[in-house]
Order: structure tokens, then C-alpha cells, then sequence
């Protein structure tokens, strides 16, 4: 009896390096873990508790002014929080249950901000409502000082809003309609069957765009640099902390103390919202969704609706505006100059480069996410959990903290020293002056680290939603573990690893916080880029960086979904067969 | 177990243990089964969900690997093979076909995995089309078929690797009642033609026994019984498996006298006498198996008798519930004609054929 307990563990162990392609594969993801996630959040926090680190968190933890921040990032991450939770339920609720106009185009629009370099939003909405504003004091005649609380609350929802929008809206859509329809037969009204079926059914939904809005906020670098004022947040602080004096111990203390929140959430998602969810996707709803028909309130969140669609497109149309015009709203004479800046003058290196390493990135990620999501899925072994808890742990952390960690990790080149051997260089330093590949590789390691989450989710989704007897079949036909991932899983999955490699790549060109630290005089980087413009009052320089830097998104959205497809191959002809 | 014949598959002493889901404890899905499967034989594993008949069909596959014991092929060990190098092949309840492919390319897959010429892959592929009788579906895909006919490309798939061994997982059912009946019929046949050794999993007795040399009834994680088909219905061992297989009537009788092997009892108020399969002596209180078919009803007065409790038409034959001094009995009458139809409340004789009764010993 005992001797078969301890075998199990030991059989399963067996399997896994019975087959050497799973095997290796196991240990390569393993590996980048530990080296591209585990060690530099850990070096970090390492930082933080020396004694040094003590005494700093001794004194901030007891100061007035950084009680203050510490309160302002919360505050603040509360406040985009409920606001992008609400404006996403909202949306989202329209274009589920009610039947308007345009419906097809504001979903479009409600996408854009996924696409959104940082600075660019904040940028237009300065010009737009700024003391200066065009809109505020060119229409309205107010000098409004737009920074702070407000103007970030204002720029963080838009930013972040999608999130919780794309959520709720697939979870509404997969909810069952013959709830509604039994809730009416019941005799239930409109306005109650919202309150009583529709909200508590998405409460899960709802606490985790809330949580994951939370998340992304505090951790947001690029609009408090823009649009914070005197409202400091901790990631600017510790972004002042390393650019400014150089103090990285102090640095890695702040980002501890920001750690926390962003950890504690995590946490509360992973294992208390995924377990209350109530929503199962049977994949065959039974009828379609009723619909809002009373007149006013259909018209009212249509007129909501449309505004938010109309806000975003002004907001795009100022950058183009911006981008195409010598000083918008001062000079509008059109012109190319800031185009020929950054193709042909000073940001053309950085265009190059980014692109070039989000390029390198983008298929390693999307490759990456898709494999531990097969593992995770898949496979049965000790450590299943931890390894999606630790590949999640890439986007769990703010930006800000991957970069610091990799500045203590990799400006230095990691040795063992062994007898006989000597010294073995195990990674080479990544980061700072004298860094192989000028320092690109640790770029492309973040790049990878904050873009594999997404494309592990997907994985994951998409996977459960495959019998695994279909994979079965083919190893039961004699084809190996590898042989079914290419011919069967890599193809059935297609959707999910397109998505991930378009998130992959659009999240590395944009990507500020976490490569703020990393760029070096040989390899630059467009968001870094926009930065320097906007701190430099030189708009139209960064706005015509984020046009093009859409613009590259935009390409690569086509040629990857030329070059992958979006689809199996199996529902083509699901709608002609049908 | 006979021994005069060798085992083309073996299961020697198989056990597999999972970890309860909560993580405490354990499971014993099959719990020290061994059996052997001979040469082209059709063997069935059949039992209630839970009993580990799939658990069983998984480890010969070698999607599962035993916690204990050894399963050999052809006398090679091959409980740690990995099941795409085991010469076996699997037909799936959820038919598992390649959504993305086409009904051709599903079935060449095998073959292309064993790098087979392209020239014979076609032959191979509309030998097997042809012999499941989908000759012109090759370029469909499989949301474009009906069930029946997914499941036969399924079978189609299997076949033309010609496995060593066919393994079947509930394949019928996911079918409708008259498909399943007819799959089941084209299934033996086809497994007959080919005399391909296979073993299926079915929790259906009916299939079981339509189908099979020999059936293996399972109950939580151990064989119950083993046998052919007849042998398991007619002389159950257990009052699981004759409660499992077909349906039947248990009547407690105690043992007059023991003679040779045959003891005398007092069944429904007849005297009569039975085989023995265990040891018993006068005065032991057994159970007899009385099948719902082998009891008769008869407006008789001098038979016992009986009350009608509740009964049903079935066109082909009638059934009852009958109530004899406070026991409940099934009977089925095959021959429902005018005069053998009885109603709810009636009272009826009723006895039974004494050859079909069998003694359990509890």
C-alpha cells in the first residue's frame, strides 16, 4: 500500500522524461521563470530588506509626505478602478442587451485604447482640457488646471477601460438567456431581472475587471509623469528614485511597498473570484438574449453609448491632429516635419529597434504561452500551479518593479566559479553600459516577461475548450507529444495563439514602466522617446511617435494574421455546412 | 480462468490509484485485476460509472500508467510504454476527430505518422472508406456528417493503422437508440472480418452481451465476473452481477437437504431442485435468482398467488409488478394474447420454470 503512494508521484516523473521533447520543454520554461521573473522580483525585494532598506522603509512608512503618496496611489487606484469597471459594464451592456444604432462602429472605438502608446491619451487630453485647452478654455473660456486626481482619474479610465469592457461583455454574452426568459415567466420586470439575475450573475466579473483595473492603475508610470502635477503616486517617486538620484535601494523599498496591493490582488483574483464564478459557458446557448426595448432608456444608453465612442475619437483625432500640425492649437499649418523626425531624423534608430525587438519578442511569447498553457492544461505533474502562478506573475508585478529587478540581476554578468573550471559566465550582463547586444537582450526578456500572461490565458481558454481525447486519438494513432502539439493542438488553438501574438507585439511597442530603465545610448526605444518629447513641451514630435507606432501595430496585426490565420479550419465550414 | 489458452494481452496484477480530489486519501480505480485477452477475441469491460472499466482500458492504452502490476503484449512488458508507441488503437465516446481536417486526412493521419507512401495511403484510405461504407465523404469535414457516420470515420481511423489491438470507449453512446443498435451489429461484423483483437467498454449489459466473446463485469475497481455472455446471465455469481446483467427477482428459500450437488428447496410453494456452485448444507438460508422472464403467470387457483400491482403494455410483450405474501416480483410475459393479460388489482397464480433458477448464497 505505502510502496504504491510513493511510486505515483515517481510514475508521473517517469512519464515526463520518457518523452524528452516535453521534458526539455518543461526545464526551458522552468529556466526562464526563474532567471526572466522569479530572480529579479526576488533580487529586488532582496534590495529592500537590507539595512540600508530597513531604515528607509522605517522613514517612509512614518513620513507625512510619503503617507501621502502612498494614499494618492490608492486613492487613485480605487477611484479608475470603479470608474473603468462601471463605463465597461455600461458598454458592455449596450451592446448586449440593447439593440441601437452604430452598434458595430462604437465597439471598434471602444477597442482603440488597447492600441494607446503611453503619454498619447494624457498628451491629447492636456491639449484638449488643459489650461490651455481647446476645448475648455477655447470653447468654454476656463482656465482649468486639469492635473492631478482628476485629469489622472480622467486618462487611466480611458486607458484601461477596455479591459473591464472585453470582460464583462463576453461573460454577459455567455450567460444563458434562459435565465431572462425564466425570470420572466416568473413574472419578473426589465429593471428587475437586471438587478436580480444579470448583476449577481457577473459579480465575478465585475470584482475582477475591478481588481485588474486596480492593478494596472497603480502600476501606471506614463500618465502620472504626464498629468500628476503634485499628485505623486508611487511609481513616479520610484521612477524619480532611480532616474533622478540614483538610489536604488530606495527604489527597490517603494516598489516593495507597491508591491503589496498588486500582489494582495492577484492573490484575491486567482483564488477567491475564479472560484465563485457562477458563469458556465456550455458553448450552445439556447436562444438570444433579450433586449432593452423601452424607449427612453434605450435612447439614454445610446446617447451614453455614442459619447464615449465620439470622446475616444476626438481624443485619437487631437494626436493625428497633433502629429500632422507645426503646434496644434498655436500654429495649424500643416506639416510633415515631425514625421521626417522621427522616419528619417533623430527617432528613426528608435523606431527601428523597437520594432525589431518587439518582432523577436513577439513569436517567443506567443510560442511560450501557448506551451505552458498546454503543460498547465494538459499535463499532470508537481508544480503545475506554481509555474501558472509564477508566468502570471510577469504581469501580476508592476512594470516598474521588472525593471528594477532587472538592473540588480543583470548589470553584472552572472558567474559560477567551480573547481577546475574556474569562472563560467552563466548570463552575460544584459543591462547598463558594456551589456551584450547594447543592452537589448534584457529588453527583449521584458518585452517577453509582460507579454506571455496574456497569450498563457488565451491558451488556457482556448485549450479547455478541446476534448483531450481529440489529442488522445492522435497519440493513441502513434503520432508523439510533439508530432500532436504541431498537427492538432498549434491548429485548434490558432484563434487563441493569434491573439496572443497580437497582444504580444502591441504590448511591446507600447510598453513604458517596465523598460524605462533599461534603454542604453545603443539601443532606444520609441515609448522612452515620447517621453523625452513630451517632457520637452515637443507634441508634435510624440504625437507623430504614437501615429507611427499605431501605424506599426497596425501592420503587424495584418501580416500576422496572414501569416498565422485567425481561424482553425474547422468553423469555415461550420457556416457553410449549416 | 482458463489456462489452456495463452493471453495475447495480459493485465497482471493491475492496480491504479488516484489522489482524491481534496488531496486527502486515495482512490483505487482498479484494484489488482488481472486478466487475459486471447488472439482476435471481443472482450468486453462492463459495469457501472465508477467501477473502473475505463480506468482499465486507459492503462492498456497507456493514457494511464499502473500504480502496480504489469501489462504485457505478445509477452513483452509494456506497462511503461508510452501509449503512441504500443501498436494499439482507440475509438472515442466523443468520436475525437480532427475538427480541422477533412474526413480523408483524418483517417490518412496514422498512416502519415508511420511516414507510409503517399500512393498507399490513398489505397489504404478508400479501402477503409469503402468498408464502412462512406466512399464519398472523403473530402467533408466532421461538423459536416451525422453522428453515425462520425463515428464511423472514427472506426475508419483506427482501422487502417491495423492495430494490434482495438480499443473501444463507450463509442455508441453518444447515438441515438436505432444507430446504436445498427453500429453495433456493423461493429461486429467488421471485428469479426478483420478478427482484430479488441476490447470495449460499454456500461450497457445489452451491448456487452450483443457483442462480446466474453464479458468482464466490473465493480468498484475489481472483476465481479468473468465469462461468456450466457454463462455471466444465466449463472451470475454474485447478486451484483445478476442484478447488473438483465433484471431479476431475489427470493430468500433455505435448504431442505443437500444431494450429491443439488439441493432441494421450496420456492413460490413448489418443490424443486438446483445446482450448487458452493458448499451448503440443510437449513442454509441462500437467495435464488428468478429472471423476470422465467416466471409465469396463470389464472389458476391452485397456484399460488398472486396480486397485480402495477401493469404495463409493451406491444411485444407485458410487464408486471406483483405482489406475493409482501414481496414485490417482475415478470414479463412474452406472449401478451387476450386471455394472458392481466389487470391492476387482479389476483393471479403465478409460477416459474425451474430449470432458470439459481442459488447464491446471499
Amino acid at each position: 500500500m505505502n510502496n504504491l503512494i510513493r511510486g505515483r508521484p515517481i510514475a508521473e516523473f517517469r512519464r515526463i522524461i520518457q518523452d524528452p521533447v516535453l521534458f526539455i520543454g518543461l526545464i526551458l520554461v522552468v529556466v526562464f521563470i526563474i532567471v526572466a521573473i522569479l530572480s529579479p522580483i526576488y533580487m529586488m525585494v532582496e534590495e529592500s530588506l537590507t539595512e540600508k532598506g530597513q531604515e528607509l522603509f522605517d522613514r517612509y512608512l512614518n513620513s507625512p509626505v510619503y503617507r501621502t503618496i502612498i494614499r494618492n496611489t490608492l486613492e487613485m487606484g480605487l477611484i479608475v478602478a470603479a470608474l473603468g469597471t462601471t463605463l465597461g459594464f455600461l458598454l458592455a451592456y449596450i451592446q448586449v442587451k440593447v439593440d441601437v444604432p452604430f452598434k458595430r462602429l462604437m465597439h471598434i472605438t471602444y477597442l482603440v485604447p488597447i492600441i494607446s502608446p503611453p503619454f498619447a491619451v494624457a498628451t491629447a487630453v492636456l491639449l484638449l482640457f488643459g489650461r490651455n485647452g481647446m476645448i475648455s478654455r477655447g470653447w468654454f473660456g476656463i482656465r482649468y488646471d486639469i492635473y492631478g486626481l482628476d485629469g489622472l482619474s480622467l486618462v487611466l479610465t480611458l486607458s484601461y477601460f477596455t479591459v473591464a469592457y472585453m470582460n464583462l461583455k463576453g461573460m454577459m454574452q455567455a450567460l444563458d438567456p434562459a435565465l431572462d426568459e425564466a425570470a420572466t415567466n416568473l413574472g419578473a420586470n426589465k429593471f428587475r431581472i437586471f438587478r436580480t439575475v444579470t448583476v449577481p450573475m457577473l459579480i465575478p466579473g465585475i470584482a475582477g475587471s475591478f481588481l485588474l483595473l486596480f492593478v494596472e492603475a497603480i502600476a501606471d508610470l506614463g500618465n502620472p509623469l504626464v498629468m500628476g502635477g503634485n499628485y505623486e503616486v508611487l511609481s513616479t517617486r520610484i521612477y524619480v528614485s532611480i532616474v533622478g538620484l540614483y538610489n536604488t535601494t530606495a527604489a527597490a523599498v517603494l516598489s516593495v511597498i507597491l508591491l503589496v496591493p498588486s500582489l494582495l490582488v492577484f492573490m484575491v483574483q486567482r483564488y477567491w473570484i475564479s472560484r465563485t464564478s457562477v458563469v458556465s459557458v456550455t458553448g450552445k446557448p439556447t436562444g438570444t438574449p433579450q433586449q432593452i426595448t423601452h424607449p427612453l432608456v434605450r435612447w439614454l444608453l445610446f446617447g451614453a453609448g455614442l459619447f464615449v465612442s465620439l470622446f475616444i475619437l476626438l481624443i485619437y483625432g487631437t494626436i493625428f491632429a497633433g502629429a500632422f500640425t507645426k503646434i496644434l492649437n498655436i500654429n495649424n499649418d500643416l506639416t510633415l516635419d515631425h514625421f521626417d523626425f522621427v522616419i528619417n531624423g533623430y527617432g528613426s534608430e528608435a523606431m527601428k529597434d523597437t520594432t525589431k525587438l518587439a518582432a523577436i519578442a513577439t513569436p517567443v511569447a506567443g510560442l511560450l504561452g501557448m506551451v505552458i498553457a498546454f503543460l498547465v492544461v494538459r499535463k499532470r505533474f508537481m508544480g503545475r500551479a506554481a509555474l501558472d502562478f509564477a508566468t502570471m506573475l510577469g504581469i501580476a508585478v508592476p512594470g516598474t518593479i521588472i525593471g528594477i529587478g532587472y538592473l540588480l540581476v543583470f548589470n553584472r554578468p552572472n558567474e559560477i566559479t567551480l573547481p577546475l573550471l574556474g569562472t563560467i559566465t552563466l548570463i552575460p550582463k544584459l543591462t547598463g553600459g558594456r551589456a551584450i547586444f547594447g543592452g537589448a537582450g534584457a529588453i527583449v526578456l521584458v518585452f517577453i516577461v509582460r507579454s506571455v500572461p496574456a497569450a498563457l490565458r488565451s491558451g488556457v481558454a482556448a485549450l479547455s475548450q478541446i476534448d483531450p481525447s481529440i489529442e488522445e486519438a492522435s497519440i493513441s494513432l502513434g503520432a508523439d507529444n510533439i508530432g500532436t502539439f504541431r498537427r492538432i493542438t498549434l491548429p485548434l488553438i490558432r484563434p487563441a495563439f493569434f491573439s496572443g501574438l497580437v497582444y504580444a507585439f502591441a504590448r511591446s511597442m507600447t510598453t513604458i514602466s517596465a523598460i524605462i530603465f533599461l534603454t542604453t545610448s545603443r539601443t532606444k526605444i520609441m515609448t522612452h522617446q515620447i517621453l523625452n518629447e513630451v517632457e520637452n513641451g515637443r507634441y508634435g514630435n510624440a504625437f507623430a511617435y504614437c501615429v507611427i507606432l499605431i501605424g506599426i501595430v497596425l501592420v503587424a496585426i495584418v501580416i500576422l494574421s496572414v501569416a498565422v490565420g485567425t481561424t482553425t479550419g474547422a468553423e469555415k465550414t461550420m457556416e457553410g455546412g449549416a | 480462468m482458463a489456462n489452456d489458452q495463452v493471453g495475447s494481452l495480459i493485465l497482471d496484477n493491475i492496480s491504479k490509484i488516484f489522489p482524491q480530489r481534496d488531496g486527502q486519501g486515495e482512490v483505487r480505480a482498479v484494484d489488482d485485476v488481472s486478466l487475459a485477452i486471447y488472439e482476435g477475441e471481443f472482450l468486453t469491460l462492463l459495469g457501472p460509472s465508477g467501477c473502473g472499466k475505463t480506468t482499465t482500458l486507459r492503462l492498456i492504452s497507456g493514457f494511464e500508467m499502473p500504480s502496480a502490476g504489469r501489462i504485457l503484449l505478445d509477452g513483452k512488458d509494456i506497462s511503461h510504454r508510452p501509449p503512441n508507441k504500443r501498436d494499439m488503437a482507440m475509438v472515442f465516446q466523443s468520436y475525437a476527430l480532427f475538427p480541422h481536417m477533412t474526413v480523408f486526412n483524418n483517417i490518412a493521419y496514422g498512416l502519415r505518422v508511420q511516414h507510409v507512401s503517399r500512393s498507399e495511403i490513398k489505397a489504404r484510405v478508400e479501402k477503409v472508406l469503402d468498408l464502412m461504407s462512406l466512399p464519398t465523404l472523403g473530402e467533408r469535414r466532421p461538423n459536416e456528417l451525422s453522428g453515425g457516420q462520425q463515428q464511423r470515420v472514427a472506426l475508419a481511423r483506427s482501422l487502417v493503422v491495423e492495430p494490434r489491438v482495438l480499443l473501444f470507449d463507450e463509442p455508441l453512446s453518444n447515438l441515438d437508440a436505432k444507430l446504436r443498435v445498427q453500429m453495433r451489429s456493423e461493429i461486429r461484423n467488421i471485428q469479426r472480418r478483420l478478427n482484430i483483437t479488441s476490447v470495449y467498454v460499454t456500461h450497457d449489459q445489452v451491448e456487452a452481451m450483443a457483442l462480446s466473446d466474453r464479458v468482464v463485469v466490473m465493480n468498484e475497481g475489481k472483476i465481479a465476473q468473468l465469462g461468456a455472455p450466457e454463462e455471466i446471465y444465466r449463472h451470475p455469481q454474485s447478486r451484483f452481477v445478476a442484478d447488473f446483467i438483465g433484471r431479476a427477482n431475489f427470493l430468500p428459500v433455505t435448504v431442505d437437504s443437500v444431494t450429491g450437488e443439488r439441493a432441494d428447496i421450496t420456492l413460490l410453494g413448489q418443490n424443486m431442485s438446483s445446482a450448487l456452485t458452493f458448499d451448503a448444507s440443510a437449513g442454509n438460508r441462500l437467495t435464488a435468482v428468478l429472471r423476470p422472464e422465467a416466471l409465469l403467470l396463470k389464472n389458476d387457483p391452485d397456484l399460488k398467488q398472486a396480486t397485480v400491482k402495477q401493469a404495463m403494455y409493451l406491444g411485444a410483450s407485458s410487464e408486471y409488478i406483483v405482489d406475493v405474501d409482501g414481496q414485490e416480483l417482475i415478470v414479463v410475459e412474452s406472449d401478451p394474447s387476450a386471455e394472458q393479460i392481466f389487470r391492476e388489482g387482479q389476483s393471479v397464480g403465478i409460477s416459474f420454470v425451474p430449470e432458470t433458477v439459481h442459488l447464491l448464497t446471499q
